[in-house]
């Protein structure tokens, strides 16, 4: 029983057995055939997609709707796809060749590849054929031929947009074809053109100015020099203005009576040099004559006289060693007669000051206030303070001048008749070089000079004191080094021993305090 | 009648036998002190190049040029030519090397 029993139910569970074979054996293939079909539908969907917006923008007619999260994907993809070279006539002939070959079978494949090949870049093709290989095993499978090739076109231009690692060169832009990027450059060089312009403009008008100054004053200066115009050469060759910069000219002129020599310094804006054009916009100056007059010893008696324009005496007191030590305190020129507050004097001993400032002097101060800046005659001329902190070790030279300093009227590069206008300045000069000549100080006046300049001078000779020491015992220290030397050369043994023997008892002697001797008075 | 150097009859102040030659300043401190742009603008023109040059920055080498420009316009007479001409040549090379090594139109330093 329990034998035919088994025997039923091994029967019975053999076709159960059976039967869930089968049904997996089914179930199995089914599963497979989704899985395939699900498979190549997501990728030809794909593909779809990419093809659609990588390569056209017109074929909606073909491809179903796609998802809006690709969209930007796709649409950067297109871009590349465009501007890449090799994208878009490859994109062009794939559309061709899937409208073409939606018919056609695998043995078209080969061709696309190898246009594909043509077409997409090398590393690109692996995948590509892999692809093309997987399908050709599916399709099989699966049995729609068409759609396969359909697929496989449209996977090739796919490859083409999914992959665009298409490298945009850096093309720079060409000149000649692009000339409006170029605009800082050629703002550069018309800067560069209107500054040279300037240069040559400025130039030829100072120079005009100047030679316009010397024609106007010639006469003048060649009936009171023997030489005008010295050009530095052995023999002079050309008479007549110096040029030290396109805006500095100078003149030197010599032989006269009582005066070393007289130096004209024509000091024009710097109209050559765009630069301080626009600086002077901003800050005006004006165009200046120095006039310097050297004087021979014996022409000028002692002292220091300054007037000048409220602006430069202030200049003048702080840089002018000269002012600076002897005309400490500034003035008004009013007790002389010189009225308004344009002038200031610094002066040394009221009676030169009152001698100087006769009425023609006066008189020409009032009608050229705006051109005269200073008047600075000094027997103790010795160039600008040096700074703080350099002591010079010995007194410096000295020199009789009388300093000039004219500015031009402001409308004078103009206005050529404003120069003639200038000459009276000029005979000041020479009537200021008479006076002085002849002008000698009184007696008091003479005396307070002398206690003036003593003074200086034991006060500079203190504050060098320890300086002008160390300098002698320096000296000092070289004597004896010499003498030394000489003696160790010397090879007479004699003469050694006794230098010796002097030098020692001369050390002793210094070492040894200086005691005073005292006499003790004895109780 | 007299041919001393007393006052002539004419009161001419004229004295040829008394013409002492012009004597410049020491050249130091007269001609420097007085203008020390043509010598700042001579260095920083070269300065600037030299960073154009290296740093292949455009706008200092047209600043370089520039600075050259103005260097030359204010010197003096007797300053050496050389120099002036040196430092120009440098600017104009370091304009013309910028612009070799990268065709691209300049940019200035404070925008982009």
């Amino acid at each position: 029983m329990g034998f035919i029993l088994s025997r039923r139910s091994g029967r019975q569970y053999s076709r159960v057995v059976s039967l869930v074979l089968a049904t997996n054996l089914v179930m199995a293939l089914i599963l497979e055939i989704c899985v395939v079909s699900v498979d190549s539908k997501l990728a030809s969907d794909q593909q779809y997609e990419d093809n659609e917006f990588a390569e056209f923008e017109d074929t909606d007619e073909d491809s179903p709707p796609a998802p809006p999260n690709t969209k930007p994907d796709a649409t950067a993809r297109e871009a590349n796809a465009n501007v890449g070279p090799n994208a878009s006539p490859s994109a062009a002939d794939d559309e061709d060749d899937d409208v073409e070959e939606v018919v056609d079978n695998r043995n078209k494949l080969n061709k696309e590849s190898d246009k594909s090949d043509v077409t997409v870049e090398d590393e690109d093709d692996d995948e590509l054929d892999d692809e093309e290989f997987e399908y050709v095993s599916e399709s099989d499978d699966s049995g729609s031929k068409s759609e396969s090739s359909a697929d496989r076109s449209r996977d090739t231009a796919g490859g083409n947009a999914k992959k665009p690692d298409l490298k945009i060169t850096n093309v720079p832009l060409h000149l000649r074809s692009n000339w409006e990027s170029y605009y800082l450059e050629f703002l550069m060089i018309a800067g560069l053109v209107i500054y040279f312009i300037n240069f040559i403009a400025g130039r030829n008008k100072n120079h005009k100015m100047a030679d316009t100054w010397f024609d106007v004053h010639k006469e003048l200066l060649y009936s009171n020099f023997a030489l005008v115009g010295d050009d530095g050469k052995k023999e002079v060759e050309s008479a007549g203005l110096n040029k030290e910069t396109e805006s500095v000219f100078t003149l030197w002129c010599s032989g006269r009576v009582c005066v070393e020599g007289m130096l004209v310094e024509l000091k024009f804006l710097k109209r050559q040099d765009l630069v301080s054009v626009v600086s002077n916009y901003f800050k005006p100056t004006t165009d200046q004559i120095q006039i310097r007059v050297t004087l021979n010893v014996d022409a000028m008696d002692s002292y220091v006289f300054c007037i000048a324009n409220k602006k430069s005496a202030q200049r003048l007191a702080k840089e002018m060693n000269d002012i600076n030590t002897y005309c400490p305190t500034k003035k008004t020129p009013e007790k002389y007669g010189v009225l308004g507050d344009k002038f200031v004097l610094l002066n040394e001993i009221g009676e030169a000051a009152s001698v100087l400032l006769d009425a023609k002097v006066i008189s020409l101060l009032k009608k050229y206030e705006d051109c005269i800046d200073y008047i600075h005659f000094t027997d103790q001329y010795s160039g600008y303070r040096l700074a703080e902190d350099i002591q010079p070790t010995k007194l410096p030279d000295v020199k009789r001048m009388l300093i000039f300093a004219f500015n031009f009227p402001s409308n004078s590069s103009r206005n050529y008749d404003e120069i003639e206008a200038m000459k009276p300045l000029l005979q000041l000069v020479f009537y200021s070089i008479e006076k002085v000549r002849r002008f000698r100080l009184s007696r008091e006046g003479k005396m307070k000079a002398e206690r003036n300049r003593r003074r200086v001078e034991e006060l500079f000779l203190k504050t060098t004191h320890v300086q002008r020491q160390e300098v002698a015992q320096l000296k000092r220290e070289e004597r004896r080094r010499a003498e030394k030397e000489k003696m160790l050369n010397d090879s007479d043994p004699e003469k050694q021993r006794k230098w010796e023997e002097k030098e020692y008892k001369r050390e002793l002697k210094r070492k040894t305090p200086k005691m005073k001797q005292l006499k003790v008075k004895a109780m | 009648m007299s041919t001393t150097t007393a006052v002539a009859p004419n009161n001419d102040p004229r004295r040829a036998d008394k013409i002492i030659r012009y004597k410049a300043p020491a050249i130091g401190s007269g001609s420097a002190g007085d203008d020390p742009l043509p010598d700042y603008m001579n260095v920083l023109s070269m300065l600037l190049s030299m960073c154009g040059l290296m740093l292949k920055l455009k706008w200092s080498a047209w600043m370089a040029l520039y600075c050259s420009a103005v260097s030359f316009t204010n010197s003096r007479i007797n300053d050496d030519t050389k120099q002036i001409l040196s430092s120009f040549m440098l600017s104009i090379s370091a304009v013309v090397m910028s612009y070799l090594q990268n065709p691209q139109p300049m940019t200035l330093p404070f925008t982009n």
